[in-house]
């Protein structure tokens, strides 16, 4: 009996012991690189606004121990203690927070930086988000890091399924042609290659600069209006503030502006890419209807 | 002729400034490593350097704050004495390391593999690559066919260094949004860069040592081509040694922490308001100096504001315009 016991004890912390090896945590992030996780992260730093809103949506807002400036959203986020800036840390201060896992940003975060923090053993997410389907397996498999799988799967679903809807409503209906301002002085705009151009699409929309060969690019007047949008869409410093776009009434030629399609979207819905996207992109789909019933 | 008739009983001359310097330094670097964002006490500090402590200040002292401070010391040093060469050379109070165009051509080096997306490594290649490009450009064409005049070379080098300046100025107008801030960073010369300091420092120690025996013949150079040659200083050989030297304690320099101003400028001149032109001197306080301004400004970069970081060559302009400007005005 004593040695059945035994044999059974044997056999069940073997078992145990190979199911906790399974249970490491694995994802592949945006490098391409398999981040694994002996458990879920207990104390994660953000390097940029949008993880930090990935990481709340996904989650693991619990666990997020540190930020960088400029991460206001959600309200908890303004909370959190600073580690330096998305383009600048201060790296004592991201090792005395004795961080399990680290959310980078390939582009805007110092290479040179991230490669110090790894040598120095820390683990490191990095993410690059380029389209919509981005945004909702990036929130999977942060989720899975930050074991909470199944939050991260459902807001993965409500972000899917939004998107979805708008695209059956507004993709097929008589197009747009659509000025994107993502910056005033200089003047920018956006390739179809960005996530805001996907949006456009979805809502029914052309991006007049869309075959651009930048990503972002600096235009001038001119280009606007010889390419006489039907509406143009600018965000602006700040949340609503609408001086972008009141520059262009002195161009009273335009049809955007003979119309009044001069409309606004609060930037951080619309330039992060991050489950707010669907915010931004209803309301861009709502503005375009209204355009089409301008005509 | 001052400075060369008094050459005998100089050395005993040099040593205490030397030694105040060397003090000086030791005690910048010590700030350096016993400040940052998190709080070290001297008790956790000393039980860090004699191999026990925290693991976590282990490693703020030796993989971040250490290795850090001796890049700035040795990036100090190496502009400092490359500014003291390089107005040797040119004859000109105005000259810097960089006059010659070298920092712009090794930021088109930088800017570009940074465009490219290519490692850390990769951004330091070609920095070297870039300066040692601008270096060989300004020297073929200011040597030419005919003589080389310090007005020729001064004017080459200048006219290179717009040539580059323009490159950036046209790398940064059509480079992503996302990876300004980094270039911009790297322009404004930053330590965050900094990966090693040994070659910074190796570089620093051979040359000087190079130029230390050359202390005399530099004298005599700096009153003019023409006095050195009556006197048999083999003028052509010792301007190309100046040079070259000058050249690659620039490169190695801007390679270690992007291209940081003003010290390469105004430490040679400071020095010489307080211990006089003698050449002999003046290099290896240069290196001290240069070294321990850069490491008190990199120290001050990283914790006035911090979590948020400075570029370091904000600090060396704020401390070193209102030393120099009171030396300035002691001095008349």
């Amino acid at each position: 009996m004593v040695a059945l016991k035994t044999t059974v004890a044997v056999i069940l912390s073997a078992l145990f012991a190979a199911g906790s090896a399974l249970a490491d945590i694995c994802v592949q992030d945006d490098s391409g690189a398999n981040v694994c996780l002996s458990k879920p992260a207990q104390r994660i730093i953000a390097l940029s606004p949008g993880a930090t809103e990935l990481v709340y949506a996904a989650g693991g807002g619990d666990q997020l121990v540190a930020a960088v400036s400029y991460c206001d959203y959600p309200e908890a986020a303004k909370a959190l203690p600073r580690v330096g800036s998305y383009n600048r840390f201060d790296q004592e201060a991201i090792l005395a927070q004795k961080p399990d896992l680290l959310i980078a940003w390939i582009e805007g975060n110092p290479r040179e930086q991230l490669a110090k923090l790894k040598s120095l053993g820390l683990t490191i997410y990095y993410t690059q988000l380029n389209d919509f389907d981005d945004v909702s397996s990036s929130l999977e498999r942060l989720g899975k890091l930050a074991g909470s799988e199944t939050q991260a799967k459902l807001a993965a679903d409500k972000f899917r399924a939004g998107i979805a809807e708008l695209e059956d409503r507004y993709s097929q209906s008589a197009p747009v042609t659509v000025f994107q301002q993502i910056w005033s002085n200089p003047l920018m705009t956006v390739n179809n290659e960005h996530i805001i151009s996907e949006a456009t699409r979805i809502c029914g929309g052309v991006n007049v600069f869309g075959n651009l060969p930048n990503l972002s690019a600096r235009i001038d007047n001119e280009a606007v209006l010889a390419a006489d949008p039907e509406a143009i869409i600018a965000g602006g410093m700040g949340e609503e503030n609408r001086d972008w776009l009141d520059e262009w009434l002195r161009f009273s030629g335009l049809t955007a502006v003979r119309r009044n399609n001069l409309f606004f979207i609060p930037p951080s819905t619309i330039q992060r890419p991050t489950p707010r996207l669907l915010e931004g992109t209803t309301l861009l789909c709502q503005h375009l209807e209204t355009a089409r019933g301008r005509r | 002729m001052a400075a060369v008739k008094s050459s005998r009983g100089a050395l005993p001359r040099f040593l205490l400034p030397l030694g105040i310097l060397a003090l000086l330094t030791l005690a910048t670097l010590a700030l350096a490593i016993t400040t940052g964002s998190v709080s070290i006490s001297n008790a956790e500090l000393w039980q860090v350097l004699s191999g026990g402590g925290e693991p976590l200040h282990r490693t703020l002292v030796f993989e971040l704050r250490l290795p850090r401070a001796l890049s700035a010391f040795g990036a100090g040093g190496l502009l400092a004495v490359a500014g003291a060469l390089m107005q040797v050379l040119l004859r000109n109070p105005l000259a810097d390391p960089y006059i010659l165009g070298l920092s712009g051509g090794a930021a088109v080096g930088a800017l570009t593999s940074m465009l490219l997306g290519l490692s850390a490594a990769a951004v330091s290649g070609s920095a070297f690559i870039g300066a040692m490009i601008s270096a060989v450009t300004v020297f073929g064409l200011a040597h030419g066919t005919g003589s080389w005049t310090p007005t020729r070379l001064l004017l080459t080098g200048v006219v290179i260094a717009s040539g580059w300046g323009a490159a950036i100025t046209f790398m940064l107008a059509v480079s992503p949004s996302d990876q300004l801030p980094g270039m911009l960073y790297w322009l404004m010369g930053d330590l965050a860069y900094a990966r090693s300091p040994w070659p910074a420092l190796i570089v620093l120690g051979l040359i000087s040592i190079i130029m230390l025996p050359l202390g005399r013949s530099l004298n005599v150079l700096a009153r003019g081509q023409m006095q050195a040659a009556a006197l048999g200083v083999s003028v052509r050989a010792l301007e190309w040694t100046i040079y070259i030297a000058a050249s690659l304690l620039t490169a190695f320099a801007v390679v270690t922490a992007g291209s940081i101003g003003f010290v390469g400028l105004i430490v040679p001149h400071m020095l010489r308001l307080v211990l006089g032109n003698d050449q002999r001197l003046i290099l290896p306080a240069a290196a001290l100096a240069g070294g321990a301004l850069l490491t008190l400004a990199d120290t001050l970069a990283r914790t006035l504001i911090a979590p948020e970081q400075l570029p370091a060559g904000v600090i060396t302009a704020l401390i070193g315009v209102p030393t120099f400007l009171y030396l300035l005005h002691r001095s008349r």
